[in-house]
């Protein structure tokens, strides 16, 4: 059994042309991907940076075709991509590299903002819905299990999520690094527009406490203000609300700063040792520069939140080496589990045949000595015993092997020796199908190159 | 005897070094065992303690290393309540190095169990006790102090983002800052108090005049002038964290440095 995936993401194709192949119902899409008898299991994953397809199969060549075609005909809105523009604008793995890009998505690697959460979410999300469509067997169920322990380990090994890199988080970020909670801090807002409403979202995550809106247009402010549970306030207004503030967020339009150090120095009198942070992000500057040399006064505008922003993915950046090594360490242990996957046809065949030759010698030796009931008995022992001590090692060394070449050669090595391939294949079908996988031959592993397209 | 004095200064050793550890990976199990560590370090101290009470006669508490050896106790102790309440990363590895430091100190600086004159009276325990117990208090108000400055000037040149080890915010070192204040000034207090009534009871007068008693009294109307200004609301956060450190160095300099030139 082996896994292909074909997918298509922010870095191979355009937003338009990944909005074409969302999807609007997974489980009809899987169903149709099982329906043809190449794919033994699928999952689907689709988010607004990626799609991709992942399926186990027997015939790598064939699944490869049938996973264009469904890309094409099937997942495409309207008119369908030309095959070459199709291969352009996805990438196509298999085996190793498979497995290697599922731990390195889930693990958020692989994501535009590298360390972001929610794909995580997102692949457990498709997950679960072709577990319900029942179309995800034993092979792709582990995958996913250990791309999921994958990605925890980089959460909590690595600084790769620990870092914000959206100027409404790092401003969050700020603001948690100088006050020791939020849900006791009152905000004035000064502005209603978008970036006020994003950075009020990522406080309001964090337990703001009150909430103040201060604007030109009243309107505005009071839509604002009922929209986050606050209250609506005029720009007049500001002398009497500084006083009262912790945060201080402002993006409004206009020539000169509209907070002077005069004012903020007024507003701190005797407020004791208690800071006020105040985040500029308006174009031009709202607040007059001079405020950050206020000893209890932290002013960072725009220009600062984006350095920060841009030093902390930096860093995630970094991070991200380490968390492809633990990549590196969960793929190497899942290829041994597919080995030992791979070899438990063999054993069975291995212990098949050795029953069958005790069975047979027995049956003739037992009559030509004229042997009776407790005799046979004692001779079904002796030779039991010796049949399991003989193939106690070998098939020990089968199971245990957990590097994947080494697994193979030896699996062929074992068929070669003991002429397991001259014996009848249908106990591996069986297996397999027990396993929750159709049921097809396994073929001898070939190597599995990369085929980005 | 001092078996679990070593042991304690092992366990406050691994604790700082399990801390640091935790803090740069960042490895949060780490950092909450290190935690565990520091509070396991303190109750080994507290049955070492226990354990040289026993011996007749018991060491004297007016011992330097013993006292210091108490003083970073009653540190260790004050640091894990304010934990319980307050969010202090980074505050783990100075307190436990400091712990260690002075536990295996004082091991190494065995009081005479001979000289029991001064064992068998209350007002020099107490006096000892108090000072200890107040000079902790103000050092976790300096450690503080010191790490809101640091907190401070990172923020104002706008790099703390960037930092990798993650430290308590500022309202919450202001606010161990003003908790450790209020608590290890009344202390001192008493500790001068009881002081000046063992002088009292040796020499027949409250102040001789030696150079540590003069430096202590120095450091206590220091320490007065910051109450008043920080409880008055006169004082800004930086400063107040400027002041604990220079009044704890002070302090530190009145009792070990003119204990030790006199």
């Amino acid at each position: 059994m082996k896994i292909l995936l074909l997918g298509m993401n922010h870095r191979t194709a355009p937003v338009d042309v990944r909005e074409r192949f969302a999807v609007d119902s997974t489980e009809i899409a899987l169903r149709k991907l099982v329906d043809r008898p190449e794919i033994a299991e699928a999952t689907l994953i689709s988010t607004c940076n990626r799609v991709e397809v992942v399926v186990t199969t027997e015939n790598l060549d064939a699944a490869q075709h049938v996973l264009y075609d469904f890309f094409a005909r099937d997942l495409a809105k309207g008119e369908g991509p030309s095959s070459s523009a199709l291969i352009d604008m996805t990438y196509l793995r298999s085996g190793r590299q498979a497995v290697e890009h599922v731990f390195r998505v889930a693990s958020s690697i692989d994501s535009m903002v590298v360390g972001e959460p929610q794909i995580l979410g997102q692949v457990k999300d498709a997950y679960r819905e072709a577990t319900e469509a029942g179309v995800c067997g034993a092979v792709l169920s582990r995958l996913f299990q250990r791309a999921f322990a994958t990605a925890k380990r980089v959460k909590n090994e690595t600084g790769i999520a620990q870092r914000p890199v959206s100027v409404a988080r790092v401003a969050v970020d700020l603001a948690k690094q100088i006050f020791e909670r939020l849900d006791d801090k009152s905000a004035l807002l000064i502005g209603a527009g978008e970036m006020i409403e994003a950075a009020l979202v990522a406080l309001n995550d964090h337990g703001l406490g009150e909430r103040r809106v201060a604007n030109r247009t009243a309107a505005h402010a009071e839509a604002l203000a009922t929209r986050f549970g606050g209250t609506a306030h005029g720009l007049d207004e500001l002398d009497r609300l500084l006083p009262d503030s912790d945060v201080v967020l402002t993006c409004v339009g206009g020539d000169g700063p509209i907070l002077t150090r005069e004012m903020i120095a007024r507003s701190l009198v005797g407020r004791g040792a208690r800071p006020l942070f105040l985040i500029d992000i308006g174009v031009p500057r709202n607040v007059d520069p001079e405020v950050h040399k206020i000893d209890e006064a932290y002013l960072y505008d725009l220009d600062d939140l984006q350095d920060v922003a841009a030093a902390n993915e930096e860093e995630r950046r970094r991070e991200s080496e380490r968390a492809e090594r633990i990549v590196y360490e969960e793929r190497e242990q899942f290829e041994g589990w597919m080995v030992a996957l791979q070899a438990v046809p063999t054993i069975r065949n291995l212990r098949d045949r050795a029953e069958s030759i005790r069975r047979t010698e027995i049956d003739r030796f037992a009559g030509r000595l004229r042997l009776e009931g407790a005799q046979v008995d004692t001779l079904e022992q002796l030779t039991r015993s010796i049949v399991n001590k003989l193939m106690h090692s070998p098939i020990s060394r089968l199971r245990d092997e957990t590097d994947r070449e080494a697994g193979l050669i030896r699996l062929e090595e074992a068929r070669a020796l003991f002429g397991l391939d001259e014996t009848t294949d249908a106990s591996e079908d069986e297996t397999v199908s027990e396993r929750g996988v159709a049921g097809r031959p396994v073929d001898a592993e070939k190597e599995d190159g990369d085929r980005e397209a | 005897m001092y078996a679990l004095q070593y042991m304690a200064a092992a366990l406050y050793l691994a604790a700082g070094v399990g801390a640091v550890l935790g803090l740069a990976l960042p490895a949060p199990k780490v950092l909450r065992g290190a935690r565990w560590g520091l509070g396991f370090g303190a109750g080994t101290q507290f049955a070492a303690f226990a354990t040289l009470h026993q011996l007749d006669p018991a060491p004297s508490l007016t011992d330097l290393g013993y006292a210091v050896s108490v003083m970073a106790w009653l540190a260790v102790l004050f640091t894990l309540v304010l934990q319980s309440r307050i969010r202090l990363p980074g505050f783990v590895p100075p307190v436990a190095f400091i712990g260690f430091l002075a536990t295996f100190g004082a091991t190494l600086h065995r009081p005479d169990l001979a000289d029991g004159t001064l064992g068998s009276t209350t007002i020099p325990h107490a006096h000892v006790l108090l000072a200890s117990a107040g000079l902790a208090a103000l050092g976790v108000a300096g450690l503080a102090g010191f790490f809101f400055l640091m907190e401070h000037r990172a923020l104002k040149r706008r790099r703390s983002v960037a930092r990798k080890i993650p430290m308590p915010s500022l309202e919450a070192l202001d606010r161990v800052n003003r908790v450790a204040l209020s608590l290890g000034f009344p202390l001192l207090t008493l500790g001068v108090l009881t002081g000046a009534v063992w002088l009292d009871a040796r020499l027949g007068q409250f102040f001789s005049g030696s150079l540590h008693e003069a430096f202590m009294l120095i450091a206590w109307m220091i320490y007065l002038g910051l109450v008043v200004l920080r409880f008055a609301g006169r004082q800004g956060a930086r400063q107040a964290a400027a002041s604990a450190v220079a009044g704890f160095a002070f302090l530190l300099f009145a009792i070990v440095g003119a204990g030790v030139a006199s």
